[in-house]
């Protein structure tokens, strides 16, 4: 007689197979697709990519594009995040979530936001915007949270003995530089990495301010030409530099990972004369990122004649992204917090590896997989349906949710669950009378994330979203061609409020803590 | 053959051997206090007899059934038989003390009526029947080690692991409650395996001492009331 099968076992392999079908089949096919030509083995697209006279141009935008926005975000973004954390900073809060809108809007917003600017200033700086110089600023204002936010968990998690112990013998800049820092660096590098990659997979916003790069390309090659196999080819050097973008973070967090055991509390520096100073540095750069761009946008989006003409272009567009978004929140936080806690037991590495994979590889390169895979008369069920854009959602944002649970779970205690199976309990019965009970903000704030996510999300939405089937991003972006810039604006309007109420949810559930020293 | 067998084990922590070739038998209902200094093995052997960790060499058997062999946990924790006082004691915080007791009684089949008068007839042993819906958290210190005891013996369990259990408590209420453990020792007949760095601790717990050193026994000895001042070799 075998062994018997656990329903632990099944159930992770039903999770891995959901990772695997959404997102690294259509990797799988896409990387076959490319090498094949006319039912052969072939490197021809290949070859006529890299003797193509934009290939490396291309390239070497899309790796200064991303470079350039990392460098701003780390700039701004790790003295943001240590500040929000570990300072007495007025207002920090306020701050803090104010830089973080601009992350739950579709990227374009901010580009949208910034011509309508420019287009009130003058030519010259809308030469300026409409190229490298407003791609940096438009993505670094986009993905500045990413760092900030990442910055200020993790310093938020350093045990506050650690930093006490350390206080002993030096002062507040020492401690910051020798034990805090350093026992962040994982979190900070991760985001680092995260931000590199998103500005190197970013369609909208280059392709808005006309700067050409390579997942524009890849785009292009998919929209106008339908030529799979070039597409493919010209999303395959940004599917490899994501994967080397995660084996290089994964190195370098090995043995740098740690684990604190909570305690509730953090330690506060106090700013006394710094405090009026760096508060209006703060508000300035508010002003500057997000207040500006975003008020230009919607300036001209209250009026009743281009609300109701919003609403009739677009209002199924927007009942179906929030009912697609929700659908896929669902989906991506039960996924989430399974993967998180089979993680947690053990399983981290290769699971943390695979869903990381799929959200650094872009959104153009998944759709094109996920198009070439499901588009056959045998799975026309999914190709013609919202499913095959919630498949997206899933293997692009699983990551986020898995290691937000994982996050989580590691504050629970694992005696909690060791007693509970001393006490006679399986796997499934600890799972929903300890884990999950326990779980419940965490939960929530992984669905929050998660329809946030699908919600401002624009390639997927582009590329796989049925026929006559858009969600609003998609919407917008199609009516931006030859829609009134009040009704673009209301357009715009409706779907920040769509994005911004879980952001206010997920603001009030997670609670500001600390001590001031 | 005795009621529980450790032979040969060995466990690792990355490069730290934790246990190193241990053997220890253990008879039915004995008192057994594992003794020695941080680090020096005795949570890992707890946790290693409760399942919770797997050895890489040597064979655990209780009552007779092999339950871990070299590499391979062969019988899950939750089928040990075994209850545990952790040192954290581990109360599930979104349970009130009923539920944390009834839980691992739900998860042996036991009928709920007769879930409900065996969680009435621990808490009235160890005097806390009047807390039966109180939270974790509302719970003194004390009270909260009662109820960790309560659930680990609820389901009569024949061996109880605890893991440093009075730690935190003052010396009157440590008294107090080894009195109500060894009482309750003396009614169900289980095996006790205790684990603590504390000689007074030891003193009022145990018929037999093990010393262990360096994740090994370094010295043994069963006792009589009153004679484990003897033990102390350190």
């Amino acid at each position: 007689m075998g062994r018997p099968v656990k329903v632990e076992n099944i159930v992770l392999w039903l999770c891995v197979a959901c990772v695997a079908i959404a997102g690294l089949a259509p990797i799988a096919v896409m990387a076959v697709e490319s090498v094949r030509h006319n039912g052969q083995f072939s490197l021809d697209y290949y070859r006529e990519l890299i003797s193509a006279a934009p290939f490396w141009p291309l390239l070497g935008n899309s790796i200064r594009l991303a470079l350039a926005t990392t460098a701003v975000c780390g700039f701004i973004g790790v003295p943001a995040g240590i500040l929000f954390a570990k300072s007495d900073l007025p207002l920090r809060s306020g701050f803090m979530w104010l830089l973080t809108v601009p992350f739950v809007l579709p990227p374009y917003f901010v580009a949208l936001g910034w011509a309508r600017v420019v287009a009130r200033i003058g030519t010259i700086t809308s030469d300026w915007l409409f190229g490298f110089g407003g791609c940096v600023l438009v993505l670094s204002s986009v993905f500045l949270p990413i760092t900030m936010l990442l910055t200020f968990t993790s310093i938020l998690n350093v045990d506050r003995r650690l930093e006490e112990a350390a206080r002993l013998t030096s002062g507040w800049p020492g401690v910051l530089r020798r034990v805090t820092l350093p026992l962040s660096a994982p979190g900070i590098v991760f985001s680092l990495v995260l931000v590199f990659l998103l500005a190197m997979g970013e369609l909208s916003v280059p392709s808005f301010l006309r700067y050409p790069t390579l997942p524009v390309l890849s785009f292009t090659q998919f929209a106008a030409s339908y030529n799979f196999g070039a597409a493919t080819a010209a999303a395959v050097p940004l599917a490899a530099i994501a994967f080397v973008g995660v084996f290089a973070e994964s190195a370098f967090i090995r043995d740098r990972d740690y684990t604190f055991r909570s305690t509730g509390q953090t330690l506060f520096v106090s700013l006394r004369h710094w405090k009026t100073p760096l508060a209006t540095l703060m508000a300035a750069l508010c002003f500057a990122l997000v207040i500006l761009p975003l008020s230009a946008l919607f300036a001209t989006a209250f009026s009743p004649p281009a609300m109701h003409e919003a609403m009739q272009r677009a209002g199924a567009s927007v009942v179906r992204s929030v009912m697609y978004s929700a659908v896929a929140a669902t989906i991506l936080m039960a996924l989430g917090f399974l993967l998180g806690h089979f993680m947690r037991g053990g399983r981290q590495r290769i699971l943390s590896a695979l869903t990381l994979a799929l959200f650094a590889i872009p959104g153009t390169v998944l759709s094109i997989g996920l198009v070439r895979l499901w588009n056959t008369p045998g799975t026309w069920f999914i190709y013609a349906t919202p499913a095959l854009l919630i498949l997206g959602y899933t293997a692009q944002y699983c990551a986020v949710t898995t290691r937000l649970s994982l996050a989580g779970l590691m504050l629970i205690p694992t005696s909690l669950d060791e007693a509970a199976r001393l006490s006679g309990a399986m796997w499934a019965r600890r799972l929903f009378r300890i884990s999950i009970p326990l779980s419940t903000r965490t939960l929530v704030c992984a669905w929050l994330a998660g329809y946030i996510l699908c919600l401002r999300d624009v390639p997927i939405a582009l590329m796989t979203a049925p026929p006559g089937g858009d969600p609003l991003p998609a919407r917008i972006l199609t009516l931006m061609a030859n829609g009134a810039p009040p009704m673009i604006a209301s357009l715009c309007l409706i779907m920040a409020i769509a994005s911004l109420i879980p952001l206010v949810i997920l603001a009030r559930v997670i609670p500001s803590r600390g001590i001031i020293e | 053959m005795s009621y529980i067998e450790v032979d040969l084990v060995s466990k690792s922590f990355g490069d730290r051997v934790a246990i190193n070739q241990l053997s220890l038998h253990i008879e039915r209902s004995q008192r057994l206090v594992l003794f020695g200094p941080s680090g020096c093995g005795k949570t890992t052997v707890l946790r290693l007899l409760a399942g919770l960790e797997i050895p890489e060499q040597g064979s655990i058997r209780i009552d007779g059934r092999v339950v871990a062999s070299a590499g391979k946990n062969l019988v899950p924790p939750e089928k040990r038989d075994l209850g545990m006082v952790f040192q954290d004691l581990a109360l599930w915080p979104h349970m009130t003390v009923q539920q944390n007791l009834v839980f691992g009684l739900n998860a042996r089949g036991v009928q709920k009526r007769e879930g409900k008068v065996r969680v009435r007839e621990m808490l009235q042993r160890v005097g806390l029947e009047h807390r039966i819906d109180a939270k974790p958290h509302q719970l003194s210190g004390g009270e909260q080690q009662r109820v960790a005891l309560a659930r680990a013996l609820v389901s009569r369990p024949s061996i109880l692991l605890m893991d440093e259990p009075l730690s935190s408590l003052d010396d009157e209420r440590k008294r107090t409650i080894a009195s109500d453990l060894l009482n309750l020792h003396s009614q169900f007949g289980f095996t006790l395996i205790y684990v603590t760095h504390d000689r007074s601790e030891a003193d009022m717990m145990a018929s037999r001492v093990c010393q262990m050193r360096d994740g090994r026994v370094a010295w043994q000895r069963s006792f009589t009331a009153g004679a484990v001042d003897h033990f102390d070799t350190f």
